[in-house]
């Protein structure tokens, strides 16, 4: 009876232990982490990008620049001030949508990061780094240009690169002078957009600062994503006859619509962008030179002459079927901006890292940017610059302290 | 009554999960379940008690969910305001869709083919106007307060959970109700139900109404939740496709099929995110694998596939 009893006692708590064993395991698999704040060892930051869905694109190249930089910050020793403690990246997709990025921003904190870095797209950044700033995680923003990301108060966000309106505003102005040095031979522009955040937003910039520098926008021509037939557009251009015609669309609508404006044999002034076009991405030099030459483009770039950008761009281009593109050094860079706040926080302290973040005057970069300086969480330095595609390869033209080479305005077809 | 019971404990053991749950990650993943389920009961309502498959749910949800940006944010509404008025606004657009296409006699496909259309159409419009932000979309401003419907992780859940009670009940009183009688002898026969002297007219009409009126809920919560909303996340297809597969992979017609199905997405999603992560894409091509295989082979549904063994 005794024998039974202890011996049904045994059953009743192995099979409780077993199902708890079962559960955590389960919970475990499911990615249910519990909080996890490592005192030591490595330091983890949560690295957030839209690596699959619409955005996979620019997502995996965003990812790329940041494995590299994280690599190489390990192989040189990792943080100094913590004892060498190696960066213990934890790689996440946002899958494209604002919500996934949310639930991965949950999973980081439980995960114990440190830090936040990515996002992206503008739509993905602006949850994202809600999401991040409940915990006091300090996040820094990759790309993602709407103004609003930095104009909320919140203490967590910094953005290295340009927004938005920097952009705009200084594209408008490099436009200007281009067309004035060249004895203002362009009267007229008509603005091809796609229909979402950034198209939109750009071309309402433009159009409603262009006309009180002296141009005449004749038209604002919005197209869906996808568009996969820009003959009429192209059409319609041709009976307006711009002298300038500036596309703000993502990169295969891009290429649709300049090789179709050369199929059809349209040629205006000037093809001038601001952030997105096709003279930022060596894919569409490679891929089209001769309808890549001559294209203009005021977007995030580095300083063409710094041997470290150089340095990057042989390794990206070593590499099979990669280019080296904005999301590329620009996650690279924030990776090592994100590093020398750690490095001077000296702590895996989340407030510790945000104060080194908001005090940053990290000048060791390769950006045009001169030393960091955030104000409300935008580097005030930061900097777009205009490029121009010369002989197959794109080239800096403006501002004249980066330029490699003189810009050719207007373009003769 | 049973049922109903089963509301009431359901929402009691969600409300005690906050005390139990400390963690970020979990709460939003059961959030995100109840949001899902939310969507799926929106559908369920129209799609499974009435038979009227929807592929454009999204028209009522980015209606909601524009209603309430626009009023906070270019009438100053308050949020609590601006909620009933949001869903009054699905409703009416689902009683403008429904009048439309039912009085025209429009069913099976062709009712589906209106509601893509409409869908589309709303996008379009939103992405045009100014007050709705055009392509750049509305961004609500960070106040968080109670006031505001802006809460932390609890307060969401609460939130979201009166949402889907409110939800469930409609379902149970469609379920066991005259009313539902007449719904789902529409779905079967409309012909014999007409006959029988069934006003189908007026049966679509209420329920498409509050089919819209739901999932304008689901968008407003969206809005509250994420602050920001654009014509694609509003109006695009995946909303639609969201709302259909909780339904159509929990079972459709029943009470809790919306729920199960949203909680067995869930899981698939996070189990694929998590144990492929690394291996970008892989998840979502075993979610899509596993999704196939559960439509092919439980037409019923989860709710259905259990009521089969349970015979």
């Amino acid at each position: 009876m005794s024998a039974n009893r202890s011996r049904r006692k045994f059953l009743k708590q192995s099979t409780s232990m077993t199902a708890a064993a079962a559960a955590s395991t389960a919970l475990g698999t499911l990615g249910f982490p519990s909080i996890v704040s490592a005192q030591s060892g490595p330091i983890k930051i949560g690295i957030v990008h839209p690596v699959t869905g619409a955005l996979s694109y620019s997502g995996q190249l965003s990812r790329l620049g940041a494995q590299i930089a994280v690599s190489e910050i390990n192989e040189a020793g990792g943080i100094k001030s913590l004892g060498g403690a190696k960066i213990d990246a934890v790689w996440s997709d946002a899958q494209s949508q604002p919500q996934i990025g949310v639930a991965e921003v949950e999973k980081m904190n439980e995960a114990g990061v440190s830090a936040i870095l990515g996002g992206y797209a503008s739509a993905i950044c602006l949850a994202t780094t809600q999401a991040a700033a409940k915990y006091n995680i300090p996040y820094v923003v990759d790309v993602g240009v709407a103004d609003q990301i930095v104009e909320r108060g919140l203490k967590n966000t910094f953005r290295f690169a340009p927004g938005y309106s920097i952009v705009s505003r200084e594209g408008i102005k490099y436009l200007h002078i281009l067309n004035t040095v060249a004895g203002k031979p362009a009267k007229t522009v008509v603005i091809v957009h796609e229909e979402s955040l950034f198209g939109t937003g750009t071309a309402n910039l433009l159009a409603r600062d262009l006309p009180g520098m002296g141009y005449e926008v004749k038209e604002v021509i919005k197209h869906a994503n996808p568009t996969r037939d820009f003959s009429n557009i192209v059409l319609r251009l041709k009976a307006i006859n711009p002298d300038i015609v500036i596309p703000a669309n993502y990169y295969d609508e891009y290429v649709l619509l300049v090789r179709t404006m050369r199929q059809q044999g349209f040629s205006p002034k000037a093809i001038y962008s601001v952030l997105g076009g096709g003279a930022s991405s060596f894919k569409f030099v490679k891929q089209f030179p001769d309808v890549a030459n001559g294209i203009m483009d005021c977007n995030h770039w580095y300083n063409a002459k710094d041997k470290r950008a150089i340095a990057l761009r042989k390794k990206v281009e070593a590499m099979k079927d990669q280019f080296f593109t904005y999301e590329v050094f620009l996650n690279y860079q924030c990776v090592y901006l994100l590093a020398d706040a750690i490095e001077r926080a000296k702590s895996r302290d989340r407030a510790a890292i945000t104060d080194a973040l908001a005090n940053s005057t990290w000048d060791k970069h390769f950006m045009p940017y001169g030393p960091t300086k955030f104000v409300n969480g935008q580097n005030i330095g930061a900097m777009p610059a205009v490029l121009q595609v010369q002989k197959g390869d794109i080239r800096v033209v403006l501002p004249n302290t980066l330029a490699e080479v003189e810009p050719v305005f207007p373009w003769k077809a | 009554m049973r049922s109903l019971a089963a509301i009431g404990v359901f929402a009691l053991l969600i409300a005690l999960v906050p005390a139990m749950v400390d963690s970020g990650y979990l709460l939003n993943a059961i959030i995100m379940t109840l949001y899902a389920a939310l969507l799926g009961q929106a559908w369920n309502i129209l799609g499974g008690f009435g038979g009227l498959f929807s592929f454009g749910h999204a028209v009522f949800f980015g209606t909601g969910a524009y209603a309430m940006a626009v009023l906070q944010v270019n009438f100053g509404w308050n949020a609590w305001v601006a909620l009933p008025a949001a869903m009054v606004l699905g409703g009416a657009v689902g009683g403008f869709i429904g009048a439309l296409s039912f009085r025209y006699g429009l069913r099976g496909s062709y009712f589906a083919l209106v509601t893509l259309a409409f869908a589309e159409v709303f996008r379009v419009l939103a992405n045009t106007f100014q007050f709705t932000g055009a392509g750049v979309g509305l961004m609500v401003p960070l106040k968080e307060s109670a006031l505001n419907m802006q809460f932390g992780k609890t307060g969401f859940l609460y939130l979201i959970l009166s949402f889907l009670i409110a939800a469930q009940l409609v379902a149970w009183w469609i379920r066991h109700s005259r009313f539902g009688a007449w719904l789902q002898a529409v779905r079967d026969n409309e012909e014999s139900a007409s006959a029988l002297g069934v006003d189908v007219f007026r049966v679509k009409m209420l329920a498409i109404v509050m089919a819209g009126m739901l999932m304008a809920c689901g968008g407003a919560f969206y809005v509250q939740y994420l602050h920001y909303i654009d014509p694609h996340l509003a109006f695009g297809a995946s909303v639609s496709v969201q709302a259909l597969m909780a339904a159509i992979v929990g079972g459709i017609g029943s009470v809790w099929g919306p729920l199960v199905g949203a909680a067995a997405l869930q899981l698939l999603g996070e189990l694929t995110r998590n144990l492929m992560g690394d291996a970008p894409g892989i998840n979502l091509i075993v979610y899509g694998v596993v999704l196939v295989l559960m439509v092919n082979f439980m037409p019923r549904g989860i709710v259905g596939l259990a009521t089969r063994w349970k015979r």
